[in-house]
């Protein structure tokens, strides 16, 4: 372990804590990467960073059960709600409100079939996950429920590819053993703020019009 | 992989629209008043930009109790002022006698739909980024006759993307089933590319794929010739001075009455453009950078050089014209009469009955170009010989008969003529010559010449030519499909008539 990551230990900072605010800088610098050269959109950055720890915290598995079980109760009750014309805030409420009633299903009937693990997940993760669903609602909204599946099914891959990253052995090693990587972070994060070049995704979406550009 | 990197080096894309169009040439304060509608309105407004009617502005829960709603007209449409990508707006088709409207989809709405819409954007939930927000009632726009046919409900606009004060790349954006409607690409509507020097669409994608047809209504969607092009291209650059945008994008709508009005000013203006077009927009971004482009006429001429697809093939087309000299030898078709024994084989052998037969036949002519003249004309001694010769007596003595003098009235000669016209058949009509010697009448007789080896239909007035050295004039309704070059030497045939 490098020498500064021992000295922080050494003042009684949780070696946890060292490793994953070390690993949040590389998390985001993978989720720039995944936006701005490869073209996965996803929800920002921040959506995408917090799943992942979340998942890294209760596991990928019932991570994503959870999850998943947010976005469909909450989806379904927005189209519930639509009829009954509630203001914007008092509905989010509500939504909230389900939400939290089918976790709280979800977690018993888990419990119920002996799966301790996902009966006994902290609360934390769950309510980090739970605040994203607004952003999830307001993107159904305004872009239709066909981009906010496609941006959340997004944002669930570039979450899982940031939480294979944080449990990997190796990247756990190389973090704890050079923290001073870190300022690499910073000249990948210059040169990708100054791209211009293409996004892989766009190399797809306008091949139609590569076909057609003339090259002579 | 070479040639697919050099191939995809003119396309924008979203990294490089962010970091090297907009960052630079769209300033903040810019941004900010392109993404507030009703601001960039007013002064869009104030400059002479045609723009919707604000019929009303609500701030606040407390001025929409106090609103009267009476002054509403039966059409309208309600915006969020800070919207983005036509989200949270409402177009209000018609009222009904209970006082509730009938939006564009069909849907009943009443004035408490329309409060809850409001408190929706009161709250921000349509908004650029959350803020709370204000509503506004507008002018809905009535859908031209030309793109009517092409639209879902909703109403058609047209995008043009302006940078340096010229008209890169435009767009016509229509509605379908699929987006409710609505115009907007990301709902599903139709991006129809357009050449943005005439403004005929060329292709057509939905949702990035190209279509040939529209999905609803199964009509062909390229070759769409958009009205008042030049008018909207010259706003669209308008708009871009006003609004110091330096990387545009203005949304037309056609009013059926008014024209062209401009809908919104964009400061993000998307990608999508360039597959409708199937052309790649940094390379024009790039072309058109540093000219200096003295007024709206200069950008759109500009434009017109550049990116202009149909021009080239107009040159083209002009180029494949057949050029003629100034005395071509042309020839005629016509039937040539013949009259022929044919023996009847029957009982009486000796009668040998004579029968007509005709036969098509062609002559030769020198004829005169004459780009003075109107009409072609034939000298009347060889239109005898080409067998009119009956019809034209016969025009002789009726225009003989009628007494034409100078007070003669024309409509009423008309009538006279026509009814000889009627029994001649439609290979003959008259052309009606005003001098200073009055009125007088010309035959005119459909026949089939071929000049320069192109066979045209043509109306020769029949004159007496015999005079002259030409028996043949060819007029301008003739010579669409020619280039006249006066140095070009024709090599000249003797009239051959038999």
């Amino acid at each position: 372990m490098s020498e500064i990551v021992n000295f922080i230990i050494s003042q009684g900072v949780d070696v946890e804590t060292v490793y994953l605010l070390l690993a949040l800088p590389f998390i985001a610098t993978l989720i720039v990467i995944f936006r701005q050269v490869i073209g996965v959109k996803s929800f920002g950055v921040y959506t995408p960073l917090v799943l992942a720890f979340a998942f890294w915290a209760i596991g990928l598995k019932y991570g994503l059960a959870i999850f998943v079980v947010i976005l469909v109760s909450g989806t379904a009750m927005r189209y519930f709600l639509k009829e009954f014309r509630l203001l914007y805030l008092p509905r989010i409420a509500i939504v909230l409100t389900v939400i939290s009633i089918a976790i709280l299903g979800l977690l018993t009937l888990a419990g119920y079939l002996g799966k301790m693990g996902l009966a006994a997940t902290s609360i934390l993760p769950i309510l980090i996950m739970i605040t994203l669903i607004e952003k999830f609602i307001s993107t159904q909204v305004e872009k239709g429920i066909r981009t906010a599946t496609i941006l959340s099914i997004e944002t669930i891959i570039i979450s899982s590819a940031g939480y294979y990253f944080i449990v990997w052995d190796r990247f756990r090693d190389l973090i704890l053993n050079h923290p001073e990587y870190i300022i690499l972070l910073l000249v990948i994060n210059i040169i990708l703020g100054k791209w211009t070049g293409l996004r892989l995704r766009e190399y797809f979406r306008f091949k139609d019009v590569i076909k057609h550009v003339d090259t002579n | 992989m070479l040639t697919l990197i050099r191939k995809s080096s003119g396309l924008l894309g979203m990294n490089s629209r962010n970091l090297t169009y907009i960052r630079p040439s769209n300033l903040k304060n810019a941004i900010r008043l392109a993404d507030n509608k009703l601001r960039s309105k007013e002064l869009l407004f104030k400059a002479g930009i045609p723009v919707p009617k604000v019929y009303g502005v609500i701030k606040s829960r407390a001025e929409l109790e106090k609103f009267n709603w009476a002054d509403l007209p039966k059409s309208f449409v309600l915006k969020p002022n800070h919207g983005r990508g036509g989200e949270g707006i409402k177009v209000i088709f018609g009222q009904k006698k209970d006082e509730s409207w009938v939006s564009t989809e069909g849907k009943r709405v009443t004035k408490k739909d329309l409060q809850n819409h409001m408190m929706d954007i009161f709250e921000g939930f349509y908004s650029l980024s959350g803020i709370s927000d204000i509503a506004f009632f507008e002018e809905r726009i009535q859908i031209s006759k030309t793109l009517k046919p092409y639209s879902y409900k909703g109403i058609p606009d047209i995008r043009v993307i302006v940078y340096n004060n010229v008209p890169v790349m435009a767009m016509l954006r229509l509605p379908t089933k699929e987006s409710e409607g609505k115009a907007n690409l990301h709902l599903g509507g139709i991006g129809l590319g357009i050449d943005v020097a005439n403004g005929i669409s060329t292709h057509a994608v939905q949702r990035d794929q190209l279509i040939e047809k529209h999905p609803d209504s199964k009509l062909k969607l390229s070759g769409i010739r958009i009205p008042y092009w030049r008018k909207i291209l010259e706003i669209s650059i308008q708009c871009q001075k006003i609004s110091k945008l330096g990387y545009i994008g203005v949304d037309i709508a056609i009013d059926r009455e008014r024209g062209p009005v401009v809908l919104e000013v964009n400061a993000h203006s998307g990608l999508s453009i360039q597959i409708a077009n199937l052309a790649p927009l940094k390379y024009r971004l790039q072309k058109v950078q540093g000219i200096k482009v003295k007024d709206e006429a200069h950008g759109i001429r500009i434009t017109q050089d550049l990116f202009g697809g149909e021009i080239e093939e107009e040159i083209e087309e002009i180029s494949g014209k057949q050029v003629l000299g100034i005395i071509e030898t042309i020839k005629i078709k016509y039937q040539k009469k013949e009259m022929k024994g044919v023996e009847e084989v029957g009982k009486d052998k000796s009668k040998i009955e004579k029968r007509e037969e005709k036969k098509l036949e062609e002559i030769e002519l020198k004829a005169k170009i004459d780009t003075g003249a109107g009409a072609s004309s034939l000298d009347k001694e060889i239109a005898q010989k080409l067998g009119y010769g009956d019809v034209i007596n016969e025009f002789d003595e009726v225009i003989k008969n009628l007494e034409i003098n100078q007070n003669s009235k024309a409509d009423v000669l008309d009538e006279q003529i026509k009814e000889y016209l009627e029994k001649w058949g439609e290979t003959f009509s008259t052309i009606l010559i005003r001098s200073s010697h009055g009125i007088s009448y010309r035959l005119m007789i459909k026949m089939n010449i071929i000049l320069s080896g192109i066979e045209i239909v043509s109306r020769m007035s029949v004159i007496d030519r015999s005079h002259l050295e030409f028996p043949v004039i060819i007029g301008k309704k003739d010579l669409i499909r020619f280039i006249i070059d006066p140095s070009k030497k024709s090599q000249i045939t003797t009239n051959v008539l038999e």
